[in-house]
């Protein structure tokens, strides 16, 4: 037993891996529709666009330094609307109009980043501003001069723009096989494999030791905020093409559920802690979640207040069972 | 001959946002009408009352260190059931202490949380701001309040010497957690946690427990910020209170308070409130669209404490 808990202090991932079976478990015997083929691919869908965010915020979180952004639903809203407006309004071909949306997700990220590194402004407060500019952006952007001056959603799209968001191949949403599995796959090579991926902990976990070892710490911060940019304009492209609809208020609040799937995935708010397995199974969990009990009939509002329940619980867990250890 | 006390004024945090708010006022008093009006001020301290409350809090939690995402949600929780108890017919003074007690209580939760458990001040409260905000959904069932008695909506819209009741809680608030602050062991006890806790610690101070007091008291005034908001408002909704807690921050933080701790007072959160306040109300009367009122405040935020920095250069703010 003891060498049981020892392991699920050590080891995050082992722990969301008990955490994940069980939770399966309970809802494949007692939630009816639950273990179905059909069921069990069409959630992976809903698991995708918060989940970007939250591989997001684990990047940003990782390389230390106070990092979090609290501009990831923001930047999402604002490339929805970019898209949306530049297709629907416009008339602007989707590719390109998805292209522009992409780059302009990455800029402004790359603008927290600079903020960031080279201004000495801590994160929260740089990215807590950003969240209130890209936010008021988006809506001036929805206004659509010949309605009056009030925000309008944006919902005609050509059929072709769906593609992303409704389409199946072999019964798997398109976003979960050729966007989702491809990030993942790619942040885990950069995350575990690759040099960058080394001066990320290193400037993560000690700023100073990586500056004196000659990594580029500046650059470090503002790639990952630009990634973080591009992580939620992929999000906010993937929600317009699956709701069909761009509205300027769809990412509010996203912020902080991808704050709590990361932190709950094991990446430590201090930053140079945490893998992205973690984090991925995070992700799976909450999708889960979510599905289960929506499944169970269990209103809607109880999703967040679970999320808050677990993310406060398994933290709480493990900071109890490390002092028991240390005892 | 040098006056280091005029100096010593100028060079404070305050005092740039008090020029601000000044520059701000004069701009909107030349080019609207109303800025000026009597009902039109009233109407913007009322809508001032409860952030303001609430940013006192606030800054004693970021002075310490830490941080408080739940106030939105705390917000709304206490003003559900000051809406239900209102609805029921119960006393105000009743209502008054129910408020305060569902704040303390969401406050002493968060506290312990992270003085006992251990846990990151913010995670802590953003697992809060879901619960409430789930529980709040559940006691709501999905209806508005509305239609409050008439009797409370004094402490929301009532008004002594023309000023609202809510703005005299908040300047008695203001002028008693600034004395407190500044002259009281357990004020200074504050500073010294948010400075250095392990030095504030070997000097005698007991960390939890000033952990403890600081989110403790923060609830209780965002509950009453709760009972000003549905006595002012008369309705409360599903959303009631979401994205207050970063309004509330955002007032701090412009006021001066530094998000790592050990530095920031109240009145400089007060003047953040007003800044905030201020544009927002004079953006309605300018006509300008409401959707810029976001674009302001946040450039808002990076230019005052850009400031700070080339001021007080190298320092993180």
């Amino acid at each position: 037993m003891k060498r049981v808990l020892d392991q699920i202090v050590e080891n995050r991932v082992f722990f969301l891996l008990v955490l994940f079976v069980i939770l399966f478990a309970v809802f494949a015997i007692s939630v009816q529709n639950f273990f179905t083929f059909y069921n069990l691919t069409n959630m992976t869908q809903y698991g995708v666009e918060l989940g970007l965010l939250a591989l997001a915020e684990m990047l940003v979180i990782l390389s230390g330094g106070g990092g979090i952004d609290l501009s990831v639903g923001s930047m999402l809203t604002i490339v929805a609307m970019i898209i949306g407006v530049l297709i629907g309004r416009v008339g602007l071909n989707p590719s390109l109009a998805i292209f522009l949306g992409l780059s302009a997700g990455m800029g402004m990220g790359y603008l927290n980043g600079v903020l960031v590194s080279y201004t000495k402004i801590l994160p929260f407060i740089v990215t807590l501003a950003s969240l209130y500019v890209y936010k008021s952006l988006a809506l001036i952007i929805a206004v659509d001069p010949r309605f009056g001056p009030n925000p309008m959603p944006v919902s005609n799209f050509p059929e072709s723009f769906y593609f992303v968001g409704q389409y199946r191949i072999g019964g798997i949403p398109f976003q979960v096989l050729c966007i989702f599995i491809p990030v993942i796959l790619l942040l885990y090579v950069l995350l575990e494999k690759s040099v960058f991926g080394r001066y990320l902990y290193g400037v993560g976990s000690n700023e100073k030791a990586a500056l004196f070892s000659g990594i580029n710490v500046e650059r470090v911060r503002v790639t990952v905020y630009t990634l973080s940019g591009l992580l939620s304009a992929l999000s906010g492209w993937i929600i317009t093409s699956r709701i069909a609809s761009a509205r300027p208020d769809i990412g509010t609040g996203y912020e902080l559920q991808a704050i709590t799937i990361a932190v709950l995935g094991g990446v430590s708010i201090k930053g140079g802690e945490g893998r992205i397995g973690g984090v991925v199974l995070g992700i799976a969990i909450i999708t889960l979640l979510y599905n289960g009990m929506q499944l169970a009939g269990i209103h809607q509002i109880w999703q967040l207040g679970s999320l808050g329940v677990i993310l406060v619980g398994s933290v709480l867990l493990n900071q109890m069972l490390l002092a028991r250890r240390k005892m | 001959m040098t006056n280091t006390g005029l100096r010593r004024i100028l060079q404070r945090r305050e005092f740039t946002v008090f020029g601000l708010i000044l520059a701000l006022v004069i701009l909107f008093s030349l080019t609207t009408e109303r800025f000026m009006s009597v009902s039109n001020l009233s109407n913007l301290l009322l809508q001032l009352a409860g952030t303001a409350i609430s940013a006192i809090g606030m800054t004693m939690v970021i002075i310490t260190g830490g941080i408080d995402v739940s106030v939105g949600s705390a917000l709304g929780m206490a003003s559900v059931v000051a809406g239900k108890l209102l609805m029921g017919g119960y006393p105000p003074i009743l209502v008054l202490l129910a408020s305060l007690g569902v704040g303390l209580l969401i406050g002493l939760f968060n506290g312990m949380l992270i003085a006992w458990g251990n846990i990151p001040p913010i995670i802590a409260t953003l697992g809060m701001m879901s619960i409430l905000r789930s529980l709040m959904y559940q006691l709501l069932g999905g209806r508005w309040i509305s239609g409050i008695p008439p009797a409370i909506r004094i402490i929301g819209l009532g008004k002594w010497l023309g000023i609202p009741i809510s703005m005299w809680v908040t300047a008695f608030l203001i002028g008693f957690f600034t004395y407190f602050l500044s002259s009281r062991p357990l004020g200074r006890a504050i500073y010294a946690v948010g400075n250095n806790p392990e030095a504030a610690r070997i000097s005698g101070i007991d960390l939890r427990r000033t952990t403890l007091f600081v989110y403790a008291v923060l609830g209780a005034l965002v509950g009453f910020a709760g009972l000003v908001y549905v006595a002012r408002t008369g309705i409360v909704q599903t959303n009631t209170g979401s994205g207050f807690e970063l309004e509330v921050i955002a007032a701090v933080v412009l006021g001066g308070t530094s998000i790592l701790g050990g530095r920031g007072t109240v009145i400089g959160s007060l003047l953040g409130a007003f800044l905030v306040g201020i544009i927002k109300n004079g953006m309605v009367l300018l006509n300008v669209p409401a959707l810029s009122e976001g674009l302001v405040i946040g450039v808002l935020i990076i230019l005052s404490v850009m400031i700070d920095v080339i001021r007080v250069r190298g320092e993180r703010i």
